[in-house]
């Protein structure tokens, strides 16, 4: 979605909006509205950066006056906001973006912009006043519906940070843009620079999202879409129709941010690793998930999941577990509400995760063993969805990672997006830039590669580094590096990444650690790795456990061992003296000490 | 006009349809089981291909879809196997099984291979509508094969609608939201949405599945649907020893 700021008249105040980056700024030269900006000097547009395109206002102006004017200040376009003709709108076209203005009412007859439609570049649809615009009113944005013409349109008219959320739902195939203006003001022509930003946010948290986000059907390029059987569309659909209302409601987000700082204890730091950064010539930062509230990131999802079954009214939650960490965050916010939690597990996972069973358990959870396939991770998760398939009303399933049917993905990649976003403040405090040069995770299915790289995947020059597990190595049929491994397919009720033979079956996986031994990814991680924006790679069990074991030493932290498949990358990037780079530090070893004791005998 | 259409057309109630797993118990069993059952009298048949994630089946199915991918089934075996069905058996004959083997195999190939040994319909319990609609619905509707939707007591009358007006052979009633495996219910609420179904007066024909083990069951059923459909309690029969033997007194108790 455009952005376009209207009706400026004031020097800084064009300054401090056009450091906003708007698309559009629109100067009115009508000589009637409080926003005429007459007395500025010709060169005042001077500073405003090419990328944004610098729009003259003109209502009934004679075209002698408007050439004048565009040559004088350097339009780039000109908004035609009074009863010009098609004729009068062809002559600029060309030279400059036209933009046809018209206001709307019930009664307005979509049928007159046909004549129009040669010879504009775009319409602007504002709401029918006596004064040509600039009343602060809508109009029912219902009647855009009627409007079946292939020319692009901005809306304008009463857009307030008070609607701003709906204009974000208009689904009009030509609606390209929003005009912000009065509702925007000091004093009419005096923008609010607070509002506006509060408004580019709110706007850009979805269309940021575009290039490597997902679209309204649910899917990130090829990958993504919801296969799942119609005993589950109800359940889905009922997720798909409400989530984002949901999340994106006061109250909730008020909720949400309220149990991560209290409860989980966010923001986790962002530690400069120093003798990290010394062994590897860089500024190595750990994002430290592994000291929230039950050990992992997986408690972020599990968080704001709890929040929104609550939400729907469900009465009972279901989960799947792999090393334990996303069913123990589970059992823990179920304990926290008060609601019925059962968690499905592989059985092979209930032992080599036996504390994380035992933690469940306390917790008040009950743990079904899955004991179908390979009765690990891929095969709990086959569990829930048939729980959640003869339990349709009363029961949401938290999944653990971002994988699933659409609209999971994106649920779980937005819950587990405070990492990233989180980053990036601590990053311009501690080294006094936003955007670091590398970003790193392990990947299972996913979610805290995807908290991690979230607020970055639209910088980028920010590079993503993503870890598979490569269990006894790549080619030793042993191992679990879809990207790898994998082709193009199903798995899970989405179309992804996944390890199968060439009759589609799918391969049972293998990895030392329970959190990465899915035979898949995330849509969205295989959509980043078939576009390049994301570099996929794989890390045996052994250079996991290796690197475990330096974190310990050099820096005093015992990682969950999924976390060392991210930590033993290090040793394969040639890094600048300079560069920043993050790595997110997903979980703490405690639950895989055992395996540690194990390997290096002590 | 495939084979169901002609079905449908001549006999419209107590239709008896059975489901079981290709490669169960043992490969090369496909068409033997096919032809007794079309010799017993069941009106069409459903032939699962196994899949290694079958989320909408319980024990029963899950068990027999191992068995066969261990036995060496796959979809280039299946239609090798069923290279000589349409000598052998005459019933309408439907492929069911989960998508992603099909999107291995090529939907399109898949389509073609299937009316190529005289497949009439195929039953994909995850390929959703929309996929379905927007990507894949040409390859069906090219090769004459009938594309068949689920719907449960939760699917809303406007997506029925829209299901009736995809399909063209018959839509499949779930009796409750469930996998396969467990027994009918019939609570009030049950009997309701049969009610509710009947009242929308489908272009289609209607066939129960899910649930049917026995004589009374199937019945019941049929006092809603034009037929219904047993799968897991034939597939617990081929478990059995002498299974070939058993298939005849299996289908005449179920309808007598
Ligand atoms: C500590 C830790 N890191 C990473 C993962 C992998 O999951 P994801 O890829 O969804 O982050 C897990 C999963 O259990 C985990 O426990």
């Amino acid at each position: 979605m455009k952005i376009k700021v209207c009706g400026l008249k004031h020097p800084e105040n064009i300054n401090a909006v056009a450091a906003l980056q708007p698309d559009y700024i629109g100067f009115i030269l009508y000589g009637k509205s409080p926003r005429y900006m007459a007395n500025l000097a010709t060169d005042a547009l001077q500073t405003i950066p090419a990328s944004i395109q610098k729009t003259g206002v003109f209502v009934n102006e004679s075209s002698e006056n408007i050439d004048r004017l565009v040559t004088e200040y350097g339009f780039n376009a000109v908004q035609l906001h009074g009863d010009e003709s098609p004729e009068f709108c062809a002559a600029f076209k060309g030279r400059v973006t036209v933009i046809k203005a018209f206001g709307i009412n019930e009664d307005f007859d979509f049928e007159q912009l046909k004549d129009y439609a040669n010879n504009v570049d775009l319409f602007l649809f504002d709401t029918k006043t006596k004064e040509y615009g600039g009343s602060g009113k809508t109009f029912d944005w219902a009647i855009l519906d009627q409007y079946k013409l292939d020319i692009p349109f901005f809306l304008s008219g009463g857009v307030g940070l008070e609607n701003i959320k709906e204009v974000k739902n208009i689904t009009h195939s030509q609606f390209y843009g929003v005009d912000l203006n009065s509702r925007f003001e000091n004093e009419p022509g005096l923008k609010n620079i607070e509002k506006l930003k509060e408004a580019f946010k709110i706007i850009k948290n979805k269309t940021q999202q575009m290039k490597y986000g997902v679209n309204e059907q649910g899917y990130y390029g090829d990958f993504g879409g919801a296969y799942i059987p119609e005993m589950l569309y109800p359940n889905v659909e009922e997720l798909r129709e409400q989530y984002l209302n949901i999340i994106n409601d006061d109250d909730f987000k008020a909720e949400f941010d309220d149990l991560l700082k209290n409860y989980v204890g966010r923001p986790s730091p962002l530690y400069h690793a120093k003798r990290y950064s010394e062994k590897y010539g860089a500024n190595i930062f750990f994002k430290r998930e592994d000291l929230n509230h039950t050990g992992s990131h997986k408690i972020n999802n599990a968080i704001g999941q709890i929040l929104l079954a609550k939400r729907l009214g469900k009465k009972r939650i279901i989960a799947e577990t792999g090393a334990g960490q996303h069913g123990v965050a589970t059992a823990t916010v179920c304990a926290l509400m008060n609601i019925e939690c059962v968690v499905y597990m592989g059985e092979i996972d209930m032992v080599r995760q036996a504390p994380n069973v035992a933690r469940m358990k306390m917790l008040g959870a009950k743990v079904v063993p899955a004991t179908s396939g390979s009765k690990t991770l891929k095969d709990a998760t086959n569990e829930a969805l048939r729980d959640w398939i003869g339990n349709p009303v009363d029961t949401h399933y938290i999944i653990g990672s971002v994988v699933g049917p659409y609209p999971y993905p994106d649920i779980v990649a937005r819950f587990q997006s405070i990492i990233s976003q989180e980053t990036k403040a601590q990053l311009l405090e501690q080294t006094g830039k936003e955007l670091p040069q590398y970003v790193m995770a392990c990947v299972g299915g996913g979610s805290n590669a995807m908290g991690m790289f979230y607020h970055f995947i639209d910088d980028e020059a920010v590079k993503l580094v993503a870890v598979e597990a490569a269990g006894k190595g790549v080619n030793s049929g042993e191992s679990a590096a879809t990207t790898a491994l994998g082709d193009e397919g199903v798995l899970h009720g989405s179309r992804t990444i996944l390890m199968q033979t060439e009759d589609g079956q799918v391969v049972e996986p293998y990895s030392i650690s329970a959190g990465l031994d899915y035979p898949g990814i995330g849509p969205q991680h295989a959509h980043l790795f078939k576009t390049g924006r994301g570099q996929y790679v794989s890390i045996t069990d052994e250079e996991a456990l290796q690197a475990g074991l330096l974190c310990c030493q050099l820096e005093g932290i015992i990682p969950a061992i999924e976390t060392a498949h991210a930590l033993a990358q290090l040793e394969k990037m040639k890094f600048e003296a300079n560069d920043n780079v993050v790595i997110c530090i997903s979980g703490r070893g405690d639950k895989d000490l055992d395996t540690y004791i194990n390997y290096f005998g002590y | 006009m495939n084979r169901l259409n002609k079905l449908f057309a001549s006999k419209n109630n107590n239709l008896l349809s059975i489901y079981f797993t290709a490669g169960y118990p043992a490969l090369n069993t496909t068409i033997d089981i096919a032809e007794a059952l079309e010799k017993s009298g069941a009106d069409f048949l459903e032939i699962g291909f196994p899949y290694s994630d079958p989320v909408a089946d319980g024990p029963t199915i899950q068990h027999s879809s191992e068995v066969a991918l261990e036995n060496g089934m796959s979809l280039k075996v299946l239609f090798e196997e069923l290279a000589e069905l349409r000598s052998r058996v005459s019933i309408p004959i439907l492929l069911m099984g989960y998508f992603n083997p099909i999107a291995q195999y090529g939907v399109e190939r898949f389509c073609k291979k299937a009316a190529e040994v005289g497949v009439d319909g195929i039953i994909v319990p995850d390929l959703p509508i929309y996929e379905y609609e927007k990507m894949y619905s040409s390859y069906f509707i090219d090769n004459g094969l009938s594309n068949i939707f689920l719907v449960t007591p939760q699917t809303s009358e406007e997506r029925i609608r829209k299901i009736d007006e995809l399909s063209n052979s018959f839509i499949y009633l779930l009796s409750s939201s469930t996998i396969t495996g467990y027994n009918l219910k019939l609570s009030d609420s049950v009997e309701e949405y049969y009610k509710r179904i009947t009242a929308m007066k489908l272009k289609n024909p209607t066939i129960i599945g899910f649930g049917i083990t026995d004589s009374r069951s199937f019945a019941k059923a049929c006092n809603y649907a034009n037929g219904a459909i047993i799968g897991s309690k034939f597939v617990k029969l081929l478990g059995e020893e002498g299974y070939m033997d058993k298939i005849d007194g299996f289908v005449k108790g179920i309808r007598p």
